[in-house]
Parts: structure tokens; sequence; C-alpha cells
């Protein structure tokens, strides 16, 4: 990752941007929301091995100089499933890309929540994304 | 129909209060199918947009609006070996990549 951001620094003017944008560090709620009410369904069991690991490359070009640090923020994302199916695909990949542990309890709380509404029904997944933003070292 | 990723555009309006797009030469890595190349290009922004896994490059490039075509260039390459000389961009945006 450290070589990574070096190399970026490698195509950036002198004193270009450097953004780093990506899912935090916090657990995604996962919600039903179904006309105006929403209603909080589970929380993820994430490891976030390559977030921490992203987060120790950062703080090791910043300390070396390769950049200087313009800000951290961070903004809210939510991804939505209107069909089960679909939500089921994504968390069954996600799930398989980071290693983690079954969350086929959540599928069937999922699954649940739908049969007890009608009409149509959104399944919500919230997290907040981080939004670095280094600047290019002039030394 | 796959899920929708921040429908909401929260994402834009933070990129926005980072400063100004128009013109501005970007390296998108890890730009996946497109989604925030996409959004890259109508704030004004020329982008190359790349990414290691081939696939997901000639999904986005199907993808590409005729009106960003000018704007935008999609590439299959990895962050290790940017495939660009030194100082060529305004700014790089790691995609939710590093």
């Amino acid at each position: 990752m450290v070589h990574a951001l070096t190399e970026a620094r490698r195509v950036l003017r002198p004193d270009g941007l450097l953004l780093d944008v990506r899912p935090a560090a916090v657990h995604r709620r996962v919600h039903l929301v179904h006309g105006a009410e929403t209603r909080l369904l589970g929380v993820m069991r994430e490891r976030f091995l390559d977030e921490r690991a992203s987060d120790r490359a950062v703080a090791a070009v910043l300390r070396s100089g390769l950049f200087t640090r313009v800000s951290r923020s961070a903004y809210p994302c939510n991804r939505v499933a209107r069909r089960f199916v679909d939500f089921r695909a994504w968390l069954e990949g996600f799930a398989a890309l980071q290693d983690l542990p079954s969350h086929a309890w959540l599928l069937r709380r999922v699954e649940r929540a739908l049969e007890g509404v009608s009409g149509p029904a959104r399944i919500v997944v919230s997290a907040p994304v981080d939004l670095w933003v280094l600047r290019n070292g002039l030394r | 129909m796959a899920m929708t990723v921040d429908p909401e555009r929260s994402e834009v309006r933070a990129l926005r209060k980072v400063g100004g797009w128009r013109g501005v030469r970007v390296l998108e890595i890890g730009c996946g199918d497109g989604r925030l190349t996409l959004r890259l290009a109508r704030m004004g922004a020329r982008v190359e947009a790349i990414d290691p896994d081939a696939s997901l490059v000639r999904a986005a490039r199907r993808a590409l609006p005729l009106q960003h075509a000018d704007r935008v260039r999609y590439r299959v390459a990895g962050a290790h070996r940017l495939p660009s000389g030194d100082g060529s961009f305004d700014r790089v945006v790691f995609s939710w990549s590093l």
C-alpha cells in the first residue's frame, strides 16, 4: 500500500492532491425501509483488516513527508437493494471477499422482515466513507 | 438489478468540498465499473481510470455515455506500476482501492 501511494505521488504534479476514498472502519448497519418506517435489522461483523492496513500506509507516507495532510472527513454512504436476491448476492460476495464469518443470520432476519411487510420495501446498508485529502510533498 | 450505491449523492457533495473539478486531470485508481468515474466526469474532470480487473474495465467502457467519451479513458492497470508519466495528474483518487 505504501508502494501504491509512492507510485501515485510520482504521477502527481508537485502540489497535486491525493484523495483516498474508502469505507470507514465502522460496522455496516442494515435497515429495512418501508413507507415512512425505518427499522434496524442488524449490524454486520466485519474485521477491518484492510481498512487498518490502509490507515497505517497513509500514516507512514505522512510521517515520511511524501505527503502532507490537508483534511480527513467522512460522509454517509448507503447501498440500497429493492430485492432480497440483490442484497443476498451482495452480502455473500462481500463476506467471501472479506473472509467474514457467516452472515446467514442476517439474511434470515432480512428475509423474515420482508415477509412481514406488504408493498415495496428497500434494504439499506449504511456506513460512513472516509475521505482523506493529502498534498504531494514539495521536497 | 444490483444494489445502488449512494443514491443520495453524498459522495459528490464531499468531493466538491475538496475543490473545483472542471478541467482537472484526474487519475482514478480502482475504478471498477466506473461508478465514481462518471461522477467525476460529470463534475468536469478529465479522468484516466484504471483497474486491474479487465472484465470490470470492459463493463465500464460499455457503460460510458457518449457525452463523456472525450473526458474519460479506461485502462487495465494496477496501482503498483502506473502507466503514466511523472507529474501527469492534478489529482489522484484511490476509489475504495487503497
